[in-house]
């Protein structure tokens, strides 16, 4: 990563060249400007050359083209909430900021489906459309500042994934402009349309294979009843083995969620929401459907809770007392400032039925390592969410840091787990990459991300390994038979 | 000449073979959905028949890894006694698992249970120059590296062969029951919005001629005969000489079930869904279902029929056409696997 400042910044001639499609006001090459796009939600910080604002597909897909002719690279961008680096800028390339395309272009309530660009905001769209009872069902933590564009580069996650599916399963279509400025509509609302799946393909490729423009999301009617649950426990083996057997006992929540006492304190400090901040662990579990089907589901989650020891179970009696407990679990990464300046936080999934071993490990590397971390995470899943406290200015701690997160990778990956869940591979988890995939699994990633950008200028260097290339492509499709597509 | 590897480095090294002497493959699992894409000189048939095993299956996960050679109703009997299903897949008589993902053959309980391709994790697929590519993973969330599993889904055999992969399941729900009401078109999709509006995640909502159909899963107390429909058999599959999955934005399944009904096609449209598979005779009825599907900016495609029915099984290619073709070219360099099959531009 650049650190110092070998910047290759695209040069005056092209900024004014980026002016004349956007005018002098959308396009922002002052120091200070690109120090602020240098940076994502992540710990990772790279060199951006310059930014530029475009509004319309038009003028994205003339950025493009223009980015092309002058080989420059390309950044798109979102609302920078992302957590592994993936709208980091690395070595001076352009950021295509499409925070100013946040227009919700239509409303279809019979689909029922939502037509967004991509720089309106996760809750925003959700808020949009409570008057008709729907709402966006992905929801990560940072929903109230991430963009739905983001969220479809990183293939988004969020609590309640764990029965309604994470961003793919939502995306009906998506407009994107290629690295030539071509402007492609993958996907549709006719279901099975002929071809490869590039929409499904395209969602979750964090900004390298195109720029979305325009999105189509499906919209999910509000469950008629809803039940949050609160379980504490004095031991985080008994919770994880709560989550564990609701799991294998023919239940898929809404939600399970997870946190251990480093994280309940810190979040209880912040939100007062009167969580037990003497538990060692906590259970968040949601139910949602018919009144019937909450209530056999409640009564077992109940009984699993028991049968593992639960100290108390608090059921939400009203509308305020659930959305006090689901802002305590979605603040907790805003709550961490109140442990240390910085966390590096993780995002690897294990077997469900590993949850508890895992934990226990990431205790002991914690201690190893004279770190603090606390957990918050999908338990209902096994999507880990580790948070390594610590403070940038000193040294051979952020060093520790590092070991330390590559350690609780390395124990995830030994259990049969991935590297990310919902986060993204990025820069951040890019290097760790051929602890999962082999030389070859990689480059056939390589050559599908290239059939997309042969020239690799699109946010380059992220999701795989440095260097990664694809030596298959380049020359014509062999004997292919007239008229046939593929 | 036939060939039935029992191994993913079996199907390498036939395939490598095939690249170096650039002879054409053609993958099959239980054929039953051979009839799809434009006949083609199918070359080497390569069976998945002798890839059944059931790598692992730890019902707490509510997930299971086997090779792609198994026939999804011994998949589904193994499941059941588990307590546990594979909601998405539209299993027909022999179907192997593998064959229902290359081909995205998507169930009827779509409405709730979503397309059979959201239901792969992980996939291995033997490229057509004999690589082992591995992609996804096993654990029910996962975002590292590209979706390659959502590309395979539908891919028809001709990036690769699938070998192996882990799915997703989901408890089998407690109770589950169809309800049907006979009524004019305009009555019937009365009860469909009704229905919908009312009923927390139905699993489908059909249309056929003269006849509505419901599908509940869920709770017991909750899988009553909704007000207006009494208990019912599951509706019959569309039979036909060919059979064409008319794809149109769900808010237009109204409309194309009233012109299938005027023209007097046997058909089941999936309400909500979009999804309208319908029987033709002839080339020329796939023409006015093209028409018809074009006309609410959906697509027609012959997904079973006799040759005469699949001299253009496709229609008007796709965006991304250029995408694809570079995409293939990856996978399968000599263009050996099932070449034509995905073919079809006037």
């Amino acid at each position: 990563m650049a650190t110092d400042a070998q910047i290759t910044a695209p040069g005056t001639a092209a900024a004014e060249q980026f002016r004349a499609i956007l005018g002098a006001d959308r396009v922002l090459d002052h120091s200070l400007e690109r120090g602020i796009y240098a940076r994502d939600g992540s710990i990772q910080r790279g060199e951006c050359g310059l930014v530029v604002l475009p509004e319309t597909t038009a003028e994205v897909s003339a950025c493009m083209r223009l980015a092309n002719d002058l080989e420059l690279m390309v950044v798109p961008r979102g609302s920078g909430t992302g957590l592994a680096g993936a709208a980091v800028p690395l070595d001076g390339a352009v950021v295509i900021s499409l925070a100013r395309m946040r227009r919700i272009i239509e409303i279809d309530e019979h689909t029922p489906c939502a037509w967004v660009e991509p720089g309106v905001l996760n809750l925003d769209l959700t808020n949009h459309v409570r008057h008709l009872g729907l709402h966006y069902a992905p929801d990560p933590s940072s929903q109230q500042a991430c963009s739905i564009g983001g969220n479809v580069g990183t293939n988004a996650g969020g609590p309640h994934c764990l029965s309604y599916g994470v961003t793919a399963q939502h995306v009906l279509a998506v407009e994107v402009v290629l690295y030539d400025g071509e402007v492609v509509m993958l996907g549709g609302l006719a279901p099975d349309a002929p071809g490869y799946d590039l929409r499904g393909l395209f969602v979750g490729s964090e900004g390298t294979m195109g720029i979305t423009t325009r999105i189509c999301v499906r919209l999910t009617a509000n469950p008629p009843a809803v039940r949050t649950m609160l379980l504490d426990f004095s031991t985080v083996a008994d919770g994880g083995e709560t989550v564990s057997e609701i799991i294998a006992s023919g239940v898929v929540p809404a939600a399970i969620e997870m946190m251990d006492q480093g994280m309940i304190r810190a979040a209880e400090a912040f939100t007062h929401a009167g969580m037990p901040t003497d538990a060692a662990a906590i259970v968040l579990v949601e139910v949602d459907g018919t009144q019937t089907q909450i209530a056999e589901e409640a009564a077992l989650v109940e009984r699993v809770a028991r049968a593992h020891n639960v100290r108390t179970v608090r059921i939400a009696q009203n509308e305020a007392e659930r959305d006090l407990l689901w802002k305590a679990r979605k603040s907790a990464f805003g709550a961490m400032a109140r442990i240390a300046p910085n966390y590096y936080l993780h995002d690897c999934v294990v077997p469900r039925t590993r949850l508890v071993e895992v934990l226990d490990e990431i205790a002991a590397i914690g201690t190893r390592h004279e770190l603090v971390i606390v957990n918050v995470f999908h338990a209902g899943d096994g999507n880990l969410h580790p948070l390594i406290a610590f403070d940038r200015r000193d040294v051979a701690q952020t060093e520790r840091v590092m070991q330390a997160g590559e350690e609780i990778i390395r124990k995830c990956v030994a259990v049969g787990g991935v590297l990310t869940g919902e986060h993204g591979v990025g820069i951040e988890k890019r290097d760790f990459m051929p602890l999962t995939f082999s030389a070859v699994d990689l480059e056939a990633q390589a050559c599908t991300r290239a059939a997309f950008d042969p020239a690799g200028r699109i946010n380059p260097d992220k999701v795989l390994p440095r260097g990664s290339r694809c030596g298959e492509l380049g020359g014509d499709i062999a004997a292919l038979p007239e008229g046939a597509w593929v | 000449m036939g060939l039935t590897p029992t191994t993913a480095d079996e199907v390498a090294d036939a395939l490598r073979a095939a690249t170096a002497e650039h002879r054409h493959v053609t993958t099959t699992g239980g054929g039953t959905r051979s009839r799809n894409g434009r006949p083609a000189d199918p070359g080497v048939i390569l069976s998945t028949a002798g890839l059944r095993q059931v790598i692992e299956h730890t019902p707490a996960e509510l997930t299971v890894t086997l090779e792609a050679g198994l026939p999804a109703t011994e998949l589904a009997e193994r499941l059941a006694a588990a307590g546990q299903w594979w909601p998405q897949a539209d299993v027909r008589p022999g179907s192997t698992v593998g064959g229902i993902l290359a081909t995205a053959a998507s169930g009827r309980g779509r409405l709730r249970h979503g397309p059979v391709r959201d239901s792969l994790l992980e996939v291995v697929l033997v490229t057509g120059d004999g690589r082992i590519v591995k992609a996804g993973g096993r654990t029910v969330k996962g975002v590292a590296g590209y979706d390659i599993p959502r590309l395979a889904v539908g891919s028809l055999g001709t990036l690769g062969v699938i070998t192996q992969v882990t799915l997703k399941l989901w408890p089998k729900p407690p109770a589950r029951g169809w309800f049907a009401m006979e009524g004019s078109l305009d009555e019937r999709m009365a009860v469909a919005e009704r229905i919908r509006g009312e009923q927390w995640r139905p699993a489908a909502i059909l249309l056929a001629p003269g006849r509505l159909s419901i599908d509940l899963v869920g709770a017991t107390a909750d899988v009553t005969a909704p007000a207006g429909t009494s208990p019912a058999d599951p509706p019959p599959e569309v039979t036909g000489r060919g059979l064409v999955d008319v794809g149109v934005a769900p808010v237009a399944v109204a409309s194309v079930a009233r012109e299938l009904e005027r023209l007097g096609r046997d058909y089941i449209a999936e309400f909500g869904v979009g999804r309208c598979r319908v029987a033709i005779d002839t080339a020329a009825d796939l023409d006015t279902l093209r028409a018809l599907a074009h006309a609410h900016d959906g697509h027609a495609v012959v997904i079973d029929g006799p040759d005469d029915l699949r001299t253009d099984p496709w229609g008007t290619p796709p965006p991304g056409l250029a995408i694809m073709r570079r995409i293939k070219q990856a996978f399968d360099p000599a263009g050996v696997l099932n070449p034509g099959r995905f073919i079809g531009v006037r």
